[in-house]
């Protein structure tokens, strides 16, 4: 590829601006993260007799976390947590939403605001928010509501710990698959749908056939992009429960604290870190296959 | 419009009670936890559970701004995320216009590298940042302390420093927004056609100068879009200012949320509740700013 | 047949169908015709079912329609951008219709294959839209309209995405088509041309009302009014103010500032005095030698095309155009004089109407 001097020197400039965002990423994220996977290879840990002397134990902390009861324990719950709330919850609202909100309504305004507002609280007003809503037995908001259709309450993070960091997460990511949703939509020019309605297709039939199959596209982007973040969440999670009662809402990045910050077992917790790392590797790959079959 | 009333000829516009039932239950939904905070900010006697308040006052706030740090901890928060902001639109903004232009070999395997940090989980990468960042703050530190003295020193690592430094977080918070901006900004380049550029280079502008006059004005709505989006995200950051602030001064907003909640005494929750109202406003109105460009970003990005 | 029969339709406050009657035998090719905003789409989507009528009758094959869902009138719809389902294959599109019927798959495939082969789209069955010619998704549009056997077929302006060559070979193909299904087509464009050689009948519409239909001809040599008659026919034809005087009982006399002074016979004593409209076509003025026309002007543009010349004389702002065969060798600046075909003047009044049509001396 015989390139001229000035194709030559564009190409160095466009590198040049480019390179102080390559030196941050590479200085903060990117090292780290080798980093972190060379931990895993250690037995670095801030207490105990390997404080002192960190070795490098290969993967033996991989065969750990092979046999270890709550590791396993947290991937089941971080599943349920994913599928519940990012899969099913926010994708099934946040497409409602969409669709009803390009008909002519009125208050549409009104409507999509609200519904984009708790993205918007930053995660730790949402922890509050959502204890006041969950804690504290009968006094706790849902209590309340659910009191006054004639049911018992009950301590909701103690009882349904799993459902309720579900039902939060949901509520925070409505907005995300809303507006990805609606994007998607709108690349379906409308008079296809008038096409379908010549054809003598029923509202359910457009769905099924027309919009459904055009937006699948976008639908897999958001499945990869709200599952491989939903697997990051920590804050929400940690307010409300910590991980308890009894690890029942251990979600893996909050075993990784545990791991790391409370029992100080760096390079075991690194290890875990790397196992969601490669999960969230493998739906990327997953998502790159779909989408070509798609096309 | 889709309508999908569809069984009477032309369009039927017949109050659709369904689709307001049910928007209206979603919006429930969502709206619900917000009254808290907004009616225990203004209750005098406030508790953790929703009640209607008996006495309306404005001394939570007051509070927050006369006996504790709130201003302090606002200005920081501004500060912070506000030069983090500027600075990730700056980098982006050159940036994506080099991954939008470029042919180069790197650029793929760049672009696939950028999505793949996103799907780091953040607690993983504390640890090792931590160990960086020490490193450096060392290093810079000894190198300071070689021209001024110890308190004059303690004065200016409390800006450029990396641990407990306003520099560090500012550099740390830019970089984990860098990804998406560096994407949205990468997308709208690839929108923009190439002639405004190339009637520049038969004007005779060079790279920078075709930056400066003909790409920035052109870039504003993408780079508000990116300054938006990082603005909101790195303005909900807790875990990167709780790693690495330690003095007083330099205290964030959601770490003296965090701190108020872990009072040892009963825990004011008036005060909280007025405090994360003051947090919440920030990134509700920079969101209200965002909306328009919200679907125009994702459809970029859902084509390409 | 299908008929409108004072049908009225209202954006808001906004009238934009203004009580149109409009009749189309069976196995008519009609076509509405008109500028931007005059209503022919959307007549013609008030007749598909997709937009609502508020006034006035539908009427097809006796029955009145207007209240009938879009699928179930009988019609079909060719979409201007023809609307293919982007995620099918060319046989999927063709045959949804049926298949949200639930016919059986076999009958389906047979079907598609009959109307592929009418539309020589039988090796392209397995393709997707994105991957075929402006040409073959037109056809792919027309082949999804006619497997639904409809007794009447839309089409909105489906020449208009394509480029000139491609449309005039449609325009044959159209017509093949249109002969061979024997079908009722009502087909909308902006272009005039389109409308001319296509048309068993126009219907030109003007502001949502129809200002004239009829056979094309009709419209050309005799059209009801001045819309009608700048509207058809290219280059336009030139309209000249003149000053109508009766200097003798069968006779009529126009004149105009620039110096014409013509004479025409006119019997109908009821045609009145005073200002009126000459409409003359470029073929139907004369450069004559030497002085001896009915009004001179100067040239301001020629444009030599070898077979004809058009030029443009008097005033730029609103030159009147005048066709000649041949080849002349005249220049801008020049003077020309030219004679009037008075066999070909059309007399409007101030309004518009017509009042005189051209008559044989």
């Amino acid at each position: 590829m015989v390139r001229s001097t000035y194709e030559k020197r564009v190409a160095r400039q466009l590198l040049l601006i480019l390179s102080p965002s390559l030196l941050l990423l590479l200085a903060f994220v990117i090292y780290p993260a080798v980093y972190s996977v060379y931990l895993s290879f250690t037995n670095e840990a801030l207490t105990g007799a390997a404080a002192l002397n960190p070795r490098f134990v290969g993967l033996r902390n991989y065969s750990r976390l092979l046999h270890d009861a709550k590791f396993w324990n947290s991937l089941l719950v971080t599943f349920f947590f994913v599928v519940g709330s990012a899969i099913i919850g926010q994708f099934v609202l946040g497409l409602i939403s969409a669709i009803l909100l390009r008909r002519d309504l009125a208050f549409k305004q009104l409507f999509s605001s609200i519904i984009l507002l708790p993205n918007a609280a930053p995660e730790v007003v949402a922890g509050f928010m959502w204890i006041s809503m969950l804690a504290g037995g009968e006094n706790a908001t849902l209590s309340r509501i659910v009191m006054f259709f004639g049911m018992t309450p009950t301590d909701w993070l103690q009882t349904f710990p799993l459902t309720m960091i579900i039902v939060v997460n949901t509520w925070r990511g409505i907005a995300t698959a809303m507006i990805l949703l609606t994007a998607g939509l709108s690349t379906i020019p409308s008079e296809v749908y008038e096409a379908a309605r010549m054809d003598g297709a029923n509202p359910s039939q457009i769905f099924r056939r027309i919009t459904l199959p055009l937006m699948m596209p976008t639908i897999l982007l958001y499945m990869l992009i709200s599952a491989v973040s939903t697997i990051a969440v920590f804050g929400l999670v940690y307010a409300l429960t910590r991980g308890g009662p009894g690890g029942a809402t251990e979600v893996i990045s909050i075993y990784i604290y545990n791991q790391s910050f409370t029992a100080f077992q760096l390079g075991y917790g690194a290890a875990v870190a790397v196992v969601a790392l490669a999960i969230s590797l493998v739906l990327g790959i997953a998502y790159v296959r779909a989408m070509k079959v798609q096309v | 419009m889709t309508d999908f009333a569809l069984d009477k000829p032309g369009k039927s516009r017949r109050p659709d009670l369904l689709a307001y039932a049910t928007l209206s239950l979603i919006s429930a939904f969502c709206a619900v936890p917000f009254f808290w905070v907004l009616l225990a900010s203004l209750d005098g006697n406030a508790q953790l559970f929703l009640s209607w308040p008996r006495e309306w006052t404005l001394n939570n706030y007051v509070r927050v701004f006369a006996e504790e740090d709130g201003a302090r901890w606002v200005f920081n928060s501004l500060f912070v995320v506000g030069s983090a902001t500027l600075l990730v639109m700056v980098l982006a903004g050159l940036g994506g216009y080099a991954l939008s232009r470029t042919r180069a070999w790197w650029k793929q395997p760049f672009l696939y590298a950028i999505l793949l940090i996103r799907v780091l989980p953040p607690t993983a990468l504390v640890v090792p940042l931590y160990k960086i960042l020490l490193t450096l703050n060392n290093i810079e530190g000894n190198l300071v302390r070689i021209f001024v003295g110890g308190d004059t020193a303690r004065a200016i690592m409390r800006w450029i420093g990396f641990i407990d430094g306003y520099l560090g977080l500012i550099l740390v918070l830019a970089t984990m927004q860098l990804p998406l901006a560096l994407w949205i900004m990468k997308t709208f380049f690839d929108g923009l056609p190439r002639d405004y550029e190339e009637a520049a280079v038969m004007d005779g502008a060079t790279m920078l100068q075709r930056i400066r006059r003909v790409l920035i004005p052109l870039a504003l709505p993408g780079l508000a879009a990116a300054g938006l989006f990082a603005f909101i995200s790195a303005w909900g950051d807790f875990l990167l200012p709780l790693i690495l602030l330690s003095s007083p001064e330099l205290q964030t907003l959601p770490l003296g949320l965090f701190r108020a909640f872990l009072r040892v005494n009963t825990i004011d929750y008036g005060f909280l509740a007025a405090l994360a109202f003051i947090y919440l406003m920030p990134a509700v109105i920079a969101f209200g700013f965002a909306r328009r460009f919200l679907v125009q970003t994702f459809s970029g990005g859902v084509k390409g | 047949m299908i008929n409108l029969r004072n049908v009225r339709k209202f954006y808001g406050a906004l009238e934009v169908i203004k009580g149109v009657d409009i009749t189309v035998e069976d196995g008519e090719f009609a076509v509405f015709v008109g500028p931007s905003g005059c209503g022919k789409s959307t007549l013609l989507r008030m007749i598909a079912g997709l937009e609502g009528i508020d006034d006035g009758d539908l009427i097809l094959n006796g029955k009145r329609i207007n209240d009938v869902p879009p699928d179930k009138r009988g019609i079909a719809m060719v979409f201007q951008s023809y609307a293919l389902y982007p995620h099918m294959t060319v046989a999927e599109n063709i045959g949804f219709s049926l298949s949200l019927k639930k016919v059986p798959v076999a009958e389906i495939n047979r079907q598609v294959g009959d109307v592929a082969e009418i539309l020589q789209l039988t090796d392209y069955l397995d393709r997707r839209p994105a991957a075929l010619s402006g040409g073959q998704r037109q056809r792919v549009a027309i082949g999804r309209a006619i497997i639904k056997k409809p007794s009447l077929i839309l089409f909105d302006e489906p020449l208009s995405n394509l480029d000139s060559a491609l449309r005039v070979q449609m325009r044959a193909e159209l017509q093949r088509l249109h002969r061979e299904l024997k079908a009722t087509v009502v087909y909308v464009t902006h272009d005039q041309v389109e409308a001319m050689t296509m048309a068993d009948r126009i219907v030109v519409l003007n502001k949502g009302t129809v200002a004239q239909a009829g056979h094309p001809m009709d419209l050309y040599h005799s059209p009801d009014n001045e819309f009608v008659a700048t509207f058809i026919g290219s280059p336009k034809m030139n309209i000249l103010p003149v000053t109508l005087s009766r200097p003798e009982p069968e006779k009529i006399r126009l004149e105009n500032a620039d110096g014409l002074s013509i004479s025409l016979a006119d019997g109908d004593a009821g045609v009145a005095t005073g200002e009126a409209k000459l409409g003359i076509r470029p073929e139907h003025l004369k450069v004559s030698p030497g002085g001896q026309g009915d009004f001179s002007a100067e040239v301001v543009i020629v444009e030599r095309l070898g077979v004809e010349t058009y030029l443009a004389v008097g005033s730029p702002k609103d030159p009147i155009v005048v066709r000649a065969e041949g080849d002349l060798s005249i220049r801008p600046g020049d003077r020309v004089s030219l004679t009037v075909d008075l066999s070909a003047c059309h007399l409007f009044d101030s309004s518009g109407r017509v009042i005189r049509r051209p008559q044989t001396l």
